[in-house]
């Protein structure tokens, strides 16, 4: 009886996956890979500021300017540090290394959705798609002011 | 605030607060003087770093180089993971008061563990006949957090407290200072000093000098209308009695030390260390950070940028300045010299002793702060300092500019950090905590805005000590004055609690994955070793119960975002707990239970 429930419940995490795949993606996410087509929409740059507040604003402050041990993610200080970098190598940090005291302990999506709002904050255009957590699509993005 | 001295109050009204768990079993403290504090007797740990002096050195001799192999568990106590931990516990009659992450104060019986109270800033209760009003979140607006949330990186820590009187002094991650009555564990008062909205917190904890609570304020990175400060308090009341800046103002002494920034771009100074004090001076003796941003280029200004990266001698009754030595003046690669101080008498002169992250030991004399000698360990690549006067200069290529890699040793992390260092009196020794790395380090711009600054950023690269080979670690040994190595230890993890030495011929350290170690003062050897739950991290202290002597050693996780950084990049093989905050006691076999 439980190994039947087991198959169940896998099974139908394989559905949820495989209907993850088919869920529209960022048009620029399939294509080009500039950071200012619009990667990400407004609805997921709130819920990314929800998460932000509740998960890395302790560290990274509230106005994402940071602090003596956390790094500024916003304006010239954070594009210092990621001017040309990939947006997937940020992810990617984010998800190994965040937040400090509980690295990985965000849903991919989560994880997206606060990239989202840090796009958002440094003044990049939202668009009609979201951000989709999907490492080798970031990977294809690079972070660039231009 | 309050003006009321807490000298009795009914043990019916104890007994149903609930905060108080052994309390009826407990007898009330002997009210703690300045002699007492000044004497510092073996067996008690009445300062931060056991003595006035800082020398965390502990003159019980129980446990010593014959018997160290023997030493066991006899308690341990897990703190809140709700920020880092970087404890100094310390102890009277028996009791040891262990400050934890985010406010939190526990005292447990130092024989058995028990735990006698705890204060939780915001839960725990007022003492009877207080009109303390705790901060809430309506006063702390953005700064507000939830009880058990996660203080973030480098916040919410809480390294040091005081003893005075009856009471337990506490600086917070708030930006306050509070009293704690040492029986029960309720609150006494709370004196806000800056608004935590802003950035400031404490990380340092008071301490007494000549009946006044000394404490220096963090958080000063940002831009803002007000800059860094140390102010001294009326320990009964929590009255501010003076307030003395750590930034040059224009128009004031030192003040074209900043060229011409005006306030608000004078960022930085941190006090986040605890100071010492001499009562036959009557001196404080306090350190300060590097200026903010970093780097000169990105400050705005090449000028000394006066008192940061300082130690100033402090008058604890005024506040005010009686002289101060710049370490580094115009600091401009996040190379702190906030550090520790520890007086040592040589001959006849009264000396300070300090290192910072250079890994420079400054001998000053601490009655007029004239530089004595500047020990240079020989592993820095970035100044040229003359041994003599301690002045330095920057050699050819090493000053930022924005956008250009310079490669240096230290990293902006440092050799010497908090984790302070132990002096004998046995071996006329120092036992310093270092860590080894080098960096690759680009320096960026930040907007010069309200609200901006900060420490601006650097692209780092990290890379070992080429000293060193694999090792992050060290325990380096230094006699003073002659600054000449007496031994060293290595190890391929960071050496990650502060020293401590003993009148048992001891040296006790512990290292970031997880190994606490006694060794022989005098040469080195190891005596003995185990493993913790985390990373060693904290103060260790060493006292004595009913005759027992204990040796209590602080495991913690968290703390600055580099200390964790090095190991992770250079060390990946090294992996801890997420969490674990705790405290270990030992004791030889016959008295651990």
């Amino acid at each position: 009886m439980r190994a039947r429930k087991h198959i169940a419940v896998i099974g139908l995490c394989l559905l949820l996956a495989a209907t993850n795949r088919f869920q529209p993606v960022s048009s620029a996410q399939n294509a080009s890979a500039s950071i200012s087509d619009g990667i990400f929409n407004e609805e997921q740059a709130v819920r990314g500021a929800e998460q932000y507040r509740a998960r890395c604003a302790s560290c990274h402050s509230n106005d994402l300017r940071g602090n003596s041990n956390s790094p500024s993610l916003l304006g010239m200080s954070f594009m210092f540090v990621w001017e040309g970098r990939s947006l997937g190598e940020l992810y990617d940090k984010m998800r190994r290394e965040m937040p400090t005291d509980q690295p990985g302990s965000l849903t991919e999506q989560a994880y997206a959705d606060v990239l989202a709002f840090i796009l958002a904050s440094n003044e990049f255009p939202a668009g009609a798609a979201e951000l989709i957590a999907d490492q080798s699509a970031l990977d294809r993005i690079t972070i660039s002011s231009q | 605030m309050l003006n009321f001295r807490l000298s009795s109050y009914p043990l019916a009204l104890a007994l149903l607060v609930g905060s108080v768990s052994a309390f009826a079993q407990t007898p009330p403290i002997e009210p703690v003087d300045d002699d007492d504090l000044r004497a510092s007797v073996a067996g008690e740990w009445l300062n931060w770093r056991g003595n006035q002096g800082s020398w965390g050195y502990s003159a019980l001799d129980q446990v010593n180089r014959d018997n160290a192999h023997q030493l066991q568990l006899a308690w341990s106590w897990a703190m809140d993971d709700t920020g880092a931990g970087e404890a100094a516990p310390l102890v009277h009659n028996g009791i040891m008061y262990v400050p934890g992450p985010r406010g939190v104060i526990q005292a447990l019986n130092g024989a058995s563990g028990d735990l006698v109270w705890e204060y939780r800033p915001g839960i725990s209760g007022v003492a009877e006949g207080s009109d303390a009003v705790p901060l809430g979140p309506e006063q702390l607006g953005d700064a507000a957090m939830p009880a058990t949330a996660f203080a973030g990186v480098g916040r919410g820590v809480q390294k040091n407290i005081a003893i005075y009187g009856d009471r337990i002094f506490a600086a917070t991650e708030n930006a306050s200072i509070v009293a704690i009555d040492a029986n029960s564990g309720l609150l006494v008062w709370e004196s806000p000093t800056a608004d935590p909205a802003l950035g400031y917190h404490y990380t340092a904890g008071p301490i007494i000098a000549n009946g006044k609570l000394v404490t220096g304020i963090t958080g000063c990175e940002r831009y803002k209308e007000d800059v860094c400060f140390i102010t001294g308090h009326d320990p009964d009341s929590g009255e501010e009695l003076w307030r003395t800046s750590i930034i040059a103002q224009p128009g004031e002494p030192g003040g074209d030390s900043w060229g011409d920034l005006p306030l608000q771009f004078r960022a930085g100074g941190d006090a986040w260390i605890a100071g010492s004090y001499d009562p036959e001076l009557n001196l404080v003796y306090w350190g300060t950070a590097q200026a903010k941003p970093w780097a000169r280029v990105v400050r705005g200004t090449d000028g000394d940028a006066l008192y940061t990266n300082s130690t100033l001698a402090l008058n604890p009754d005024t506040g005010e300045i009686i002289w101060h030595h710049q370490h580094l003046p115009g600091e401009t690669h996040d190379m702190d010299e906030v550090f520790e101080s520890v007086l040592v008498d040589i001959g006849d002169r009264p000396s300070l002793f300090k290192m910072g992250k250079l890994g420079i030991l400054w001998q000053l004399d601490r009655s007029t702060g004239e530089m004595i000698s500047a020990t240079d360990i020989g592993y820095q690549t970035i100044v040229n300092v003359d041994p003599i006067s301690g002045a330095v200069s920057y050699k050819d290529g090493l000053l930022p500019r924005i956008g250009q890699q310079i490669d240096m040793c230290p990293s902006t992390s440092g050799f010497k950090s908090w984790r302070a260092m132990a002096y004998s009196p046995q071996t006329s020794a120092l036992y310093i905590p270092i860590t080894l790395n080098c960096e690759l380090a680009t320096f960026g711009p930040t907007e010069q805005v309200l609200g901006g600054g900060g420490t601006g950023p650097v692209r780092r690269i990290n890379y070992p000590h080429p000293d060193a080979g694999e090792n992050l670690g060290e325990l380096l040994v230094l006699d003073i004055p002659s600054g000449e190595l007496k031994w060293r230890y290595r190890s391929r993890a960071p050496v990650n609690s502060a020293a401590l030495t003993t009148a048992g011929g001891l040296v006790f350290i512990g290292d970031w994955d997880r190994r606490v170690f006694a060794m022989d003062a005098e040469n080195g050897e190891m005596l003995w070793h185990t493993r913790l739950n985390t990373s060693v991290q904290g103060f260790p202290i060493s006292y004595m119960v009913d005759g027992v002597q204990y040796i209590a050693i602080p495991a913690a996780t968290g703390g600055a975002s580099w200390s964790a950084m090095l190991p992770r990049e250079l060390a990946p093989e090294l992996r801890r707990p997420r969490g674990g905050n705790s405290i270990h006691v030992f004791a030889l076999p016959e008295y651990a239970r």
